[in-house]
């Protein structure tokens, strides 16, 4: 039945979710993986570093032991040298230049007697911690009474000199004849010996240090600034004395664009998943913008079932794209026989052809009636129908005008409903008529019994005469006249009754309202002469309305007879009905005026429903009727108090009739 | 006016003049009147004949104007002419005096026929009428004495009977009965009594 797309299945919402939920777990499995990789990456390099570092330290270690050892030896022979020779004096001088030239890390060329004077000093002839012989035994004087106490060499604890540098001295006891006569002292200055001792390469990547064990610094050396990251100590031996030896590592510039790069990555996880959080929102709200979609199709499908109203939309070229069940119900052919049909369409009625394709261009053009039109369809199984048709732009979600939707409505049967109301309000009109006649019939009858009481006494007048033999023609003439227009008068008042309850088709005839209201007193004045009530009548000329004669004849004599009622109560000396009529351009006025009780109020509201009565033999359809008859000839019925009527109440009953026909 | 005839009062004029020319037809004089009100103007004491009256008419109905002749002592016959339906009104008219009705459309020579009787019995009534008035006018020249006397011969008693009731003497009683007859014009007791039964 529909030829509208219909949409995909709807995925349950578990699988919806979890759908939903593997892009996130691939995200943080990937953030785990890269942080991961960088953490081992970093740990390789730390370790590398490390290694590095452990093998420049042990590297430094060996350097500075084989100066140091070298030194030991050039010392140690010459110390042997000085103790066999004679002119020591003269030796020392000798090699302590020529060591000092070689070793340029050592400072100072001490010889000591075994007073612990010193015989000679190159350069100088001070120790650097002479100053600090007044506080008990100095470093160099502990090294010599253990280096004299052992005869061996030894190297001293490092200390410093007015707190600024830091020095080491090595003793070397002199021996001659088997007998320590003095001692050799090669002092270091730990800041030159490093300076020395330590290549420039190596300070550029590391901070070297000579601290002992209570971390007091004695010398350092670095070319660079920055923070540690790696720290390696080893203890310095020679020359011992609980020194170490401290190498800092220090992070390279290579670091930092790693870890610039690590935070991009890190960035670019992070962007990734909050664009991964976005697509889910937008994922979300595509969901619910699905949901109501789905549920305004289900909404739309369902009004268009439930619609009596049969919906048919074409596309610019006539071409049937769409229609709904109640026109396919109304024309008996499916959706699928209807839809992409162009003209001539299987429902069009072969014998309206050439007019509903006139209809159909003029639908195309844009021209149709904007109040709809009629027109006659065809079922499947050949049957006709009327149908009203409204058409109107199909505008699509562009603002494009892409074609054009008809509302088609039924409307045999309301047409038939219409025929009926229509002949029904006749035959009501017409019982009406009748009961009117019946409520008359003994005024009727009394006034058909004169004329033929008349008749009978001249006729038996006429043969008393005769059998008399008294009979004069001149006298018997007049007296059958009188009986011929008596039976005129007979006839006349038959005659009326039968026009009056006669059943014929509502026709609008000019007639003369004079001529009708003069009918309408001669139905009346019987009645009103029995109940002595005076009825005038005040009939300018008038032009001829058109109207159904018997219709406005039924409505007088209903409004007279109403007013006449009105009357009961009225002293009768008042009891007058009066009958105005006046003309306009547009319209006739006719007003019935009484001098009766008036209308209460609260009735006066329901005067011209339907079976609304107040007087007790009534069946109260009079008053609707005149109404509906009124406005059949487009003209209008209501009533008003008569506030100037004499006896102090009263109602006028006015009706309007147009003069000319729509 | 006052010779006998038909007083025909109806609003029609056709009714009136047909049935006019039908009265006339059996040689019955009659006058017409167009409503009720023309009528009673031109009624009087000495009105006669009958009356024959239609029901229902514009102005004052056929009945009331039938009461209002009650009221003023006519003894007019009246007959009705009704129209359909109207019978039981016009059988309540007859209990209360009518002569009779007619239903319209009627049998005309019926209605004739009825029409003479009643001025035929207006005619006795006035006859009669007039003999009462003569009685009571010369009853009315009697003396005490002479009704008491007239009471007693009524009763069929003799002179002397009278005269010993009355205490008075035979003569006086025969002198006031000789005045009695006199005055009642009468020549013996019987008369008297056949006079008295028609007057009282």
């Amino acid at each position: 039945m529909q030829t509208l797309p219909t949409l995909p299945a709807q995925p349950s919402p578990r699988h919806l979710q979890w759908l939903l939920t593997l892009p996130k777990l691939g995200v943080v499995l990937l953030m785990i993986a890269l942080v991961s990789l960088l953490w081992l990456l970093h740990k390789n390099e730390a370790e590398e570093q490390r290694a590095a570092l452990i093998k420049d330290v042990l590297w430094l270690e060996q350097n500075l032991r084989f100066h140091l050892s070298g030194n030991e030896e050039q010392l140690q022979q010459l110390a042997q040298e000085m103790g066999t020779t004679g002119d020591r004096a003269r030796l020392f001088r000798l090699r302590a230049s020529h060591l000092l030239k070689n070793a340029p890390e050592i400072s100072q060329l001490v010889w000591v007697d075994r007073r612990r004077q010193i015989v000679d000093a190159l350069p100088g002839e001070q120790l650097p911690d002479q100053d600090l012989e007044g506080f008990g035994p100095t470093a160099t004087s502990r090294a010599l009474d253990l280096s004299w106490r052992l005869d061996k060499p030894e190297y001293s604890e490092a200390f410093f000199v007015e707190g600024k540098r830091a020095y080491i001295e090595f003793l070397v006891p002199i021996h001659a004849e088997r007998k320590i006569i003095g001692a050799l002292i090669a002092v270091y200055p730990l800041d030159t010996l490093l300076n020395n001792q330590v290549p420039w390469w190596f300070t550029s990547k590391y901070k070297v240090e000579i601290v002992d064990d209570n971390n007091t610094l004695y010398a350092s050396k670095t070319n660079i600034d920055g923070d540690s990251s790696q720290l390696y100590q080893i203890p310095l031996e020679p020359p011992g004395q609980g020194l170490l030896l401290r190498i800092t590592s220090y992070t390279s510039p290579d670091n930092t664009l790693q870890r610039l790069l690590i935070a991009a990555i890190v960035l670019l996880a992070f962007g990734v998943f909050w664009s991964l959080w976005l697509v889910r929102d937008l994922m979300k709200k595509r969901t619910l913008a699905e949901d109501a979609l789905r549920a305004e199709h289900a909404f739309r499908a369902a009004m268009e079932d439930s619609l009596t109203v049969g919906m048919r939309a074409r596309d610019l070229n006539g071409k049937v794209i769409y229609v709904n069940p109640a026109f396919c119900r109304m024309t008996g052919f499916t959706a699928e026989e209807l839809v992409g049909q162009s003209p001539p369409m299987p429902y069009w009625a072969p014998e309206h052809l050439a007019e509903t394709h006139a209809m159909h261009d003029a639908v195309l053009a844009g021209e149709a009636p904007s109040d709809g039109f009629e027109i006659t369809f065809m079922r499947k199984d050949e049957g006709r129908f009327k149908a009203l048709v409204y058409e109107a732009k199909l505008i699509d979600g562009n603002g494009r005008h892409t074609g054009w939707m008809a509302s088609v409505l039924d409307i045999t049967e309301r047409k038939a409903a219409e025929e009926l109301a229509r002949q029904q309000q006749e035959q009501l009109q017409f019982t009406a008529r009748l009961v009117t006649l019946g409520e008359m019939a003994s005024t009727l009858a009394h006034e058909l019994n004169q004329p033929l009481a008349a008749i009978a006494s001249y006729n038996t007048g006429c043969l008393n005469l005769m059998r008399s033999g008294r009979a004069q023609q001149d006298e018997l003439l007049p007296a059958l006249e009188k009986i011929g227009v008596q039976a005129q008068r007979a006839g006349k008042i038959i005659r009326r009754v039968h026009d009056f309850v006669r059943r014929s088709e509502p026709k609008c005839a000019p007639c003369a309202l004079d001529d009708v209201i003069d009918d309408c007193l001669g139905f009346i004045e019987a009645d009103a002469r029995k109940r002595h009530i005076r009825i005038t009548a005040h009939i300018p000329e008038l032009p001829p309305i058109p109207a159904d004669r018997l219709m406005l004849e039924q409505v007088l004599l209903n409004l007279i007879r109403n007013g006449m009622d009105a009357m009961n109560d009225t002293p009768e000396a008042a009891r007058e009905l009066s009958i105005c009529a006046n003309a306009n351009d547009e319209e006739i006025r006719v007003s019935v005026i009484d001098r009766g009780c008036g209308i209460a109020p609260e009735v006066r509201d329901k005067l011209f429903t339907a079976f609304f009565t107040t007087k007790p033999e009534g069946m109260g359809v009079g008053l609707s009727i005149c109404r509906s008859i009124i406005e059949f000839h487009r003209g209008r019925l209501w009533a008003e108090e008569f506030s100037a009527s004499p006896s102090g109440s009263g109602t006028v009953f006015l009706f309007t009739l147009p003069l000319k026909t729509p | 006016m006052n010779s006998p005839q038909a007083h025909l009062v109806d609003d029609d004029e056709a009714i009136r003049d047909a049935l006019a020319w039908l009265l006339k037809s059996r040689n019955i004089a009659c006058t017409t009147y167009a409503s009720a009100e023309h009528f009673l103007d031109a009624w009087c004491d000495t009105t006669s004949g009958c009356i024959v009256l239609d029901m229902r008419m514009s102005g004052m109905s056929g009945l009331d104007c039938f009461d209002i002749l009650v009221t003023r002592g006519s003894k007019l016959p009246v007959i009705f002419l009704t129209g359909h339906g109207d019978v039981p009104l016009a059988v309540a008219t007859l209990k209360r005096g009518a002569f009779d009705f007619f239903e319209k459309p009627f049998n005309d020579n019926d209605l004739v026929t009825r029409v003479e009787e009643a001025m035929a019995m207006d005619a006795e009534l006035r006859a009669t009428h007039a003999t009462v008035n003569a009685v009571n006018e010369r009853l009315s020249r009697l003396t005490s004495r002479e009704k008491q006397i007239m009471e007693q011969v009524l009763a069929g008693k003799f002179n002397k009977v009278i005269a010993d009731e009355l205490n008075i003497s035979m003569r006086t009683v025969e002198v006031h009965r000789a005045n009695l007859f006199d005055k009642m014009q009468v020549k013996t007791a019987v008369e008297l009594a056949n006079l008295l039964k028609l007057g009282r």
